[in-house]
């Protein structure tokens, strides 16, 4: 399946399943004395099913739900950190995934060293981070502190060189699970900015968050996942509403 | 292939900073790595020339070569094993094409072993031990012996992700292996009724290739380079298959 002219992201029935950790076989004695019995049974999680989606070039689509609906899920699919059980996933262009700041920092190594390490688990070369490390150390603000181990990092200092990193290089899809506002008041405002022409740059925005205000500030579409399902799908506004007296009620 | 060729840089930082953590927990962060394998060789020269008598010209060479090969073999894997597990908050965050782990870790051994090489030389000379024109095909043995254990890597890796016990398990099967490898001890005091064991086990076709140049003095012959590279591609073809097709279950179980 290739995703039609305009769409970026195109989810074609998607379901996903884990083996849960409660009847999960961690070791492989388990696993003998089960199998002998014949009693391999899995209990399985369907995080997601049958789900179906398609994004454009461009927009910028809010994702909410209640905890446990497959929000992160449905990230890590779009990411391509999980694979689908079933179904279909066509991405047109780069995906950068910011599903956890700093994920992939080595506490031993410098800012700046991370800075690099960062960048490359993203699959960036080594000739590009050169070319960019110095508007990332100075979007940072963290000044000579770049070259602290990090180990000494606050934990609004990590999320700050992890955001720099992540969008330091405009994607053609940029997938965010609940790390806005992160650092102080004068980070986030830079963070806000620097989304909003990551966005003017025609990137597309994938962004989960517990947050109506946040999703209605910078998207126009809301997807709202209940159960590993799409519930809704449309105007930011009305499927915000929509949820909002649906969390209401219950 | 053509993504982690994409990912080689970071591979590189990998690797670099493995050695980092490696060397620089004290000032003589190299001689330490080197000073365990130089112990096991002066306690087997020891028990071997005073309590149970073998007959090989300059043991000592013959014992500090195996002991330097089985290392970076038997560390390499169990550190190809822990390396999927030892990343799983970035495996689950970020699309990094998973085997750069066991891969940078293998790398990371082989040039170990390469730096393993000068205190082998240093024995050599202090043991007047012929330095022969065969050295120069030392490169090919760890080449071989670095296909044949990243093979095995790739093998274990997933498995080790799926079932926590595997490590443990790995471990108790590489220390019967080390004893069914001529390591510290020559083939020909292994009894005949035994010998086909140690004979056809591929690791030990794979150390000889590696250690003849030095030990010995001798190139291989043909038919030994021949299998050993055939045991290493075949390890290597089996590992990667293996490792692509579970590679996409991993997250979902770390």
């Amino acid at each position: 399946m290739t995703a039609p002219p305009d769409d970026v992201i195109a989810l074609d029935t998607v379901s996903l399943r884990y083996r849960l950790a409660k009847h999960r076989i961690p070791s492989f004695k388990e696993y003998a004395v089960h199998w002998m019995r014949g009693a391999l049974v899995y209990e399985e999680l369907w995080a997601l099913t049958d789900v179906s989606l398609r994004v454009g070039r461009g927009e910028s689509v809010g994702v909410i739900g209640r905890n446990g609906a497959g929000k992160s899920t449905l990230l890590k699919v779009i990411s391509r950190v999980l694979d689908p059980t079933r179904g279909r996933l066509a991405l047109e262009g780069s995906v950068v995934p910011m599903l956890e700041l700093g994920a992939g920092f080595d506490l031993e190594l410098t800012g700046l060293e991370n800075v690099y390490l960062n960048a490359l688990l993203l699959g960036r070369s080594r000739a590009e981070v050169d070319a960019a490390r110095d508007a990332i150390i100075e979007f940072t603000g963290l000044g000579d502190f770049i070259r602290a181990p990090i180990r000494n990092y606050s934990s609004g200092m990590l999320a700050r060189l992890g955001f720099s990193v992540a969008t330091a290089w405009v994607p053609d899809i940029l997938v965010v699970d609940e790390v806005l506002g992160v650092g102080d008041a004068w980070f986030s405002q830079r963070s806000k900015a620097r989304l909003r022409d990551i966005r003017a740059a025609g990137a597309t925005l994938l962004l989960v968050s517990h947050s109506p205000e946040a999703i209605l500030a910078s998207c126009e579409r809301c997807v709202w996942l209940d159960k590993g399902q799409v519930r809704r799908d449309g105007d930011a506004k009305t499927v915000l509403d929509e949820y909002l007296a649906f969390v209401n009620r219950s | 292939m053509r993504e982690l060729f994409r990912y080689r840089d970071l591979i590189g930082a990998l690797v670099a900073r493995d050695l980092k953590v490696r060397y620089r927990r004290s000032a003589i962060g190299f001689l330490w790595t080197m000073l365990h394998p130089l112990m096991m060789m002066l306690v087997l020269s020891f028990v071997f020339s005073h309590l149970f008598r073998f007959d090989v010209v300059n043991y000592p060479v013959y014992a500090l070569s195996g002991i330097v090969f089985w290392n970076f073999f038997s560390q390499a894997i169990t550190a190809s094993m822990n390396s999927l597990r030892g990343n799983a908050g970035l495996l689950t965050k970020l699309p990094v094409p998973k085997a750069v782990f066991p891969l940078a870790t293998v790398l990371a051994g082989l040039v170990n072993l390469a730096c393993a090489v000068v205190p082998l030389v240093a024995i050599m000379i202090f043991t007047n031990h012929p330095l022969s024109a065969s050295l120069v095909l030392l490169p090919f043995g760890m080449l071989i012996a670095a296909c044949f254990t990243l093979g095995v890597g790739l093998l274990l890796s997933p498995l080790a992700a799926f079932f926590t016990d595997t490590v443990e398990m790995v471990g108790i099967l590489l220390s019967l292996l080390m004893y069914l490898t001529p390591v510290f001890y020559p083939l020909s005091i292994v009894p005949d009724y035994l010998r086909w064991i140690v004979v056809l086990n591929p690791v030990r076709w794979v150390l000889e290739v590696f250690r003849l140049p030095i030990h010995a003095g001798v190139v291989p012959t043909g038919l030994e380079m021949v299998v050993a590279a055939a045991i290493a591609l075949a390890a290597l073809g089996i590992g990667a298959a293996v490792f692509r097709a579970t590679s996409h279950r991993i997250a979902l179980y770390l």
